[in-house]
């Protein structure tokens, strides 16, 4: 099970609840595994990782890095 | 937060479920996913989101009783393990597990139509950011756990390598009026710390179960609880 892109209907950007925009990098049927999503008014990116997106606020990301 | 360091290995997550539900802990597992099915009641067909997912317990029981789920988690090993269990029941085409923050959740106002965490108010350093966080994500309840101070677990507490928080009822009490919910429920459980429990094998739990039942279901029994859940609005 990873990501699916029914899931861009409900997510937005945790730090200021915006609208994302998926730019998919590996797919596999309506799944996808490799990703980001991008914050159309604050621009920051957020990967998805294995099929697991990372909505981290930036701030936590890198010390919470798995 | 103590538990985004200590659930982030992936050492602890995959050893996570065994050290926790084997054994005498599968009492405590089959009582909590009791207390969450109750509190939540029927969830075919409805959109929950569970923060603090970890492992996904409830994650994938909820989606196997037919609810349409998110379970949101800081790390991602914790994670890998649940959708290791969701693909292993065949539910992956209800479930999405996805990381993030509690205290900034990547969802707008009032969208799903329950939302809940377990065993997360016990690391909350803020507790009351988090409250407000959850309820702004959800048009219906919220559920969460306390561990209770004046109980059993005071002394257990001390044991454990992440800390934990303990909350008298005024303490849960003021956390509501900060959050700005109301309470709907309250339901308390578990005379005995879990890791009592734990430290059991199954044959020798089961007459400490009888105990902490019989204690508990007699009057007073709230007072000495270790456990409470609460709904709020």
């Amino acid at each position: 099970m990873v990501m699916k892109e029914s899931l861009m209907d409900i997510l937005c950007c945790p730090v200021d609840k915006h609208d994302l925009e998926l730019t998919v990098d590996t797919k596999d049927d309506e799944e996808i595994i490799e990703g980001t999503l991008t914050c159309t008014e604050c621009g920051e990116a957020y990967p998805i990782e294995d099929g697991i997106p990372n909505l981290l606020p930036p701030d936590m990301r890198d010390e919470a890095a798995a | 937060m103590k538990g985004t360091e200590w659930y982030q290995a992936d050492e602890i997550a995959e050893a996570y479920d065994d050290k926790r539900f084997s054994g005498g802990g599968q009492f405590i597992d089959r009582r909590e996913k009791t207390a969450v099915r109750n509190a939540l009641g029927p969830v075919a067909d409805k959109e929950i989101l569970e923060v603090a997912c970890g492992t996904g317990r409830f994650t994938v029981m909820l989606a196997q009783l037919g609810a349409d789920i998110v379970g949101l988690d800081v790390s991602g090993p914790m994670l890998a393990q649940g959708r290791e269990k969701a693909q292993a029941v065949g539910v992956d085409d209800t479930v999405e597990f996805m990381r993030g923050d509690a205290a900034r959740l990547p969802f707008p106002d009032d969208h799903f139509d329950a939302v809940f965490a377990m065993r997360f108010f016990h690391l909350a350093d803020r507790p009351v950011t988090f409250l407000k966080e959850l309820a702004r994500v959800s048009a219906g309840p919220v559920l969460f756990d306390t561990f209770n101070l004046e109980s059993s677990r005071v002394l257990y507490n001390w044991l454990l390598p992440m800390g934990s928080r303990l909350y008298s009822r005024q303490a849960v009490e003021s956390l509501l009026a900060d959050a700005g919910v109301d309470l709907i429920d309250a339901t308390h459980d578990f005379v005995l710390p879990y890791g009592f429990y734990r430290s059991l094998p199954t044959r020798i739990a089961r007459p400490f179960r009888k105990l902490d039942r019989a204690i508990g279901s007699a009057g007073g029994g709230d007072r000495v609880a270790s456990v409470s859940y609460w709904v709020v609005e």
